[in-house]
């Protein structure tokens, strides 16, 4: 039986200490106190990753990654840019130069054929409040709002399926070791997933049955993320309730 | 009109064996009892059982500040609104705020602020709102016990836990966490909130009558009664996962009563791999992967892969091969459209998601 | 700027939508199946009655609080009951603290018509002394997690709060001012109303409707239901219309609906034995 106690891990809270070897630095999650004690920030995981201690929080908004893939929803416009909801204590912002590409179609006529001119469409009209788009973040940091761009490969403006949303610190765990994860829900499920950094799923299904479990399924992910032998279960529980829902 | 059954106003806090009127002795806490994750709405989010006061705490943000002209540049807010319900206490409050609650709600944040980074989030505010569904005596101090927890649930980083007990006096003995009608009728009455790790004080009233020897045993029982509320938070807090693990246990007992062979699945492992910078212990190996790998492992049915995995990822280009890792998994889903669609319209969604071959 | 949270994604409307038009909705349930609704009473020790109700996710918690004081010049022997509902910001990312706007008004407003033209509270027994002194009923209905449908899990809470509620009982004194006689004693309920909301989206009508349908629906509609199967009190919100046809059968619908409920929730259970 592989993991009898390895199931309860330490789970250390805010002001706990959690390290006070003096070689040892404080990473992420952690600080070091004056009196030389690595205390931990939050309610999280305790890792020791070579000289560094971090903590890994169990909960908690997206901070913006430069290059992150994220899925973001229109709510606002402004005459010059679009806001978009990431997940993350910031709006994120799309220009629309780098929403559309530019034709040189609207750029005009040149000015020997006359006065005519195509009438410029405006870029802003483009999305709708509510619209989803799949983005990558361009720049961002602790005082600044990040900017996006939903031109590249695989991005742009989403068109069908469904996007859930879990903690932002549990995405890795959907996607699983060399994407083993994933690729379990994809062949058991038969259904196209993209991950995004910020904790928000797309999903698309061939039937809204196998759409609901999988959504149950990724919640379950979430909720026991902090658990080992995960894929055995997650594995072990599709099968099951495939069979009871008469699902193919 | 005074309502029928009137409140005892009497002086009377000891019973004849000496002890207080509940039973307790002089430097006895109150039952106390939390949980948190109990809205779920809320960012985090917890409810304190503290006597016969129940209180709930919710979390919302960090988030934009509403309105706009109260954000500051150089860090956050924190807005903290602590209401009582209107049948929380004995004669029905008016729903509308009061002063008092005013009042509480600031001597609250002020008792939270000292333990938040409220740097790391210029710009934003985080909202903790105080909801007490019944009140019995040091309901202030109780909100701060269930800010503290909710706060610490919502994943926002703090320096420590927050605890809030009260001492006071009543016919002249110094006491442990005033119940209601030694609030209302006794001589002194000292809510404080204490900051554990360094038991700092970080929010102190006091009213009534008591000597500087009387204060200084208050002090003392404050600090005994804070540290066992502290340790039913931490207890609550990790709680909340433990349960989860518990009862993962017994699905894999389960699993393993029906498949007999015990296949320890060496990917499951999450003690490993990554830098200080990426800092998730759930994050796999996925960034140290090539395009290669993640394919097969798609085609692949049983998704363990028994390689060891590598113990340091690179740590600059982590989040660029996790981006590109997971582009990788969309790829294989795409039916890439043959010509980048007429560049006034926005990249539609092909099969997968959109899109986007730029040409 | 709006509120993060009001803007529905596109996305998820159009799935809403699409599920909804093959009779199917986006928590598995059929078009006219409620939720499943926990309730619990009796646990706030200052309240003359408490109820703490789950409609699925949403919740609600209700406490009766009573005052006495002089009744309406046009009804002297009766007692009054009014029902408040608070929009309390813990519920959710979308309410602000503060007054409460034309929605809450409005939610208060319905649950509280529901139990009024019921024949539910005897009013006549909250009468102390014929227009000087009667009982008046305070029932504060306070959201603590908002997932949709927030009008039936009120109503619930409400008349769950006042089955469970025991008033002190009154007597006159030799001034002829009331006081306490010692006893307590429950409230005189009589029928039970339910309220059961229904929600449109095209064509689609469907019972019950949670968050994220709630976001997307282009209208609803309230029906109060008592144990005569008789609609007391309708109100349509929203800016959908309605045919007269869509309105009939959609009120015979909530009659069903509210006789199945009111059968599996056994609400009077929750009434305490009183001790005097």
């Amino acid at each position: 039986m592989s993991a009898e106690n390895k199931q309860i891990r330490e789970i250390v809270t805010p002001g706990q200490v959690i390290a006070s070897d003096p070689e040892l630095m404080a990473g992420r999650g952690a600080i070091r106190e004056a009196n030389g004690d690595i205390v931990s920030v939050f309610v999280g995981l305790k890792e020791i990753r070579g000289k560094y201690v971090n903590v890994v929080p169990l909960n908690g908004l997206y901070n913006p990654q430069i290059g992150d893939k994220v899925i973001g929803r229109v709510i606002a416009k402004t005459p010059v840019k679009f806001l978009l909801d990431i997940n993350s204590k910031f709006l994120g912002i799309l220009k629309p130069s780098d929403a559309f590409k530019r034709s040189h179609r609207t750029r005009g006529y040149p000015k020997t054929m006359g006065t005519y001119r195509l009438p410029r469409e405006n870029d802003m009209d483009k999305l709708k409040m509510g619209d989803m788009l799949i983005c990558k973040v361009l720049s961002g940091s602790r005082t600044e709002e990040p900017t996006l761009t939903s031109l590249g490969q695989e991005l742009g403006l989403i068109t069908e399926g469904l996007v859930i949303a879990i903690a932002s610190t549990k995405i890795p765990r959907v996607i699983g070791k060399k994407g083993s994860m994933i690729a379990l829900l994809k062949n058991l499920l038969h259904c196209k997933i993209f991950v995004a950094q910020n904790g928000r799923i797309w999903i698309h299904g061939r039937n809204p049955e196998s759409e609901r479990l999988l959504i149950e399924v990724i919640y379950k992910i979430e909720r026991e993320a902090h658990t080992t032998g995960l894929t055995d279960r997650v594995k072990a529980y599709i099968i099951k309730e495939k069979k009871n829902r008469g699902i193919k | 009109m005074p309502i029928l059954v009137p409140e005892p106003h009497d002086e009377v806090c000891f019973r004849e064996d000496g002890k207080r009127l509940d039973g307790r002795a002089v430097d006895e806490l109150r039952p106390f009892s939390c949980e948190v994750g109990v809205i779920k709405n809320a960012q985090g989010s917890a409810l304190v059982r503290h006597g016969k006061n129940l209180i709930y705490a919710a979390i919302y943000g960090p988030r934009e500040v509403h309105p706009r002209h109260l954000a500051r540049p150089d860090r956050g807010i924190l807005r903290v609104y602590y209401r009582m319900a209107t049948f929380s206490v004995h004669e029905r409050k008016s729903p509308a705020p009061n002063r008092r609650e005013n009042e509480i709600s600031k001597v609250i944040r002020e008792a939270l602020e000292p333990v938040l980074f409220l740097e790391a989030y210029p710009d934003s505010q985080i909202e903790v709102y105080i909801e007490v569904i019944a009140a019995d005596g040091g309901t202030r101090c109780a909100s701060t016990t269930a800010a503290s927890l909710a706060l610490a649930d919502a994943g926002i980083p703090m320096k420590s836990m927050v605890v809030g007990v009260a001492a006071g006096k009543a016919q002249g003995k110094v006491l442990l966490d005033l119940g209601d009608k030694e609030d209302k009728v006794g001589q002194a009455d000292i809510p404080c909130v204490v900051v554990m790790k360094d038991k700092s004080i970080s929010l102190l009233q006091f009213d009534g009558e008591m000597t500087l020897e009387e204060m200084k045993l208050g002090f003392e029982y404050v600090l005994k009664g804070a540290e066992i509320i502290y340790q039913k938070q931490l207890e609550a807090l990790r709680e909340k996962y433990n349960k989860i693990s518990r009862q993962a246990e017994i699905e894999d007992a389960e699993l393993s009563k029906e498949t007999p062979k015990e296949e320890k699945t060496a990917s499951e492992s999450t003690d490993t791999a990554v830098s200080p910078e990426s800092s998730d212990i759930f994050k796999s190996d996925v960034e140290a992967e090539s395009a290669e790998n993640t394919r097969s492992a798609e085609i692949n049915e049983t998704p363990e892969a028994s390689e060891t995995p590598s113990t340091e990822g690179s740590e600059t280009k982590t989040s660029q091969e996790d981006v590109s890792s997971v582009g990788k998994e969309a790829k294989e889903e795409n039916t890439l459209s043959e010509e980048s669609a007429p560049s006034e319209v926005p990249p539609q969604a092909g099969e997968d998601n959109p899109t986007g071959d730029d040409k | 700027m709006m509120d993060i949270n009001d803007v529905v994604s596109n996305l998820e409307r159009n799935y809403i939508l699409k599920l909804l038009k093959q009779g199917k909705r986006i928590d598995g349930r059929g078009l006219f199946e409620y939720r499943e609704v926990k309730i619990k009473t009796g646990f706030i020790p200052k309240a003359e009655g408490s109820a703490d109700v789950f409609l699925g996710d949403t919740r609600v918690m209700c406490g009766v609080k009573y005052d006495i004081g002089a009744p309406f010049s046009d009804n002297p022997d009766k007692g009054v009951c009014t029902v408040m509902t608070e929009y309390v910001p813990i519920a959710s990312p979308m309410f602000e603290p503060g007054r409460p706007d034309e929605v809450a008004i409005q939610l208060a407003r319905v649950v509280d018509r529901g139990i009024r033209h019921t024949n539910c509270i005897d009013y006549k027994k909250l009468c102390i002394k014929e227009g000087e002194y009667v009982y008046i009923l305070f029932v504060d209905c306070y959201m603590m997690d908002y997932f949709g449908n927030l009008t039936d899990a009120s109503a619930i809470a409400a008349i769950a709060a006042l089955l469970n509620t025991n008033l002190p009982g009154a007597k006159l004194n030799e001034k002829g001012e009331p006081e306490w006689d010692g006893t307590y004693a429950p409230l005189t309920i009589y029928e039970i109303p339910l309220s059961i909301s229904f929600g449109k989206v095209g064509d689609v009508i469907f019972v019950d409707p949670n968050l994220s349908e709630e976001m997307v629906l282009d209208g609803s509609i309230a029906f109060a239901v008592d144990e005569k199967k008789q609609v007391t009190s309708i109100q349509k919100y929203g800016s959908a219309t309605w045919t007269v046809n869509e309105i009939m059968e959609t009120s015979k619908k909530a009659i069903e609906i509210a006789d199945e409920l009111r059968a599996k929730l056994k609400l009077r259970q929750h009434v305490q034995q009183s001790n005097s």
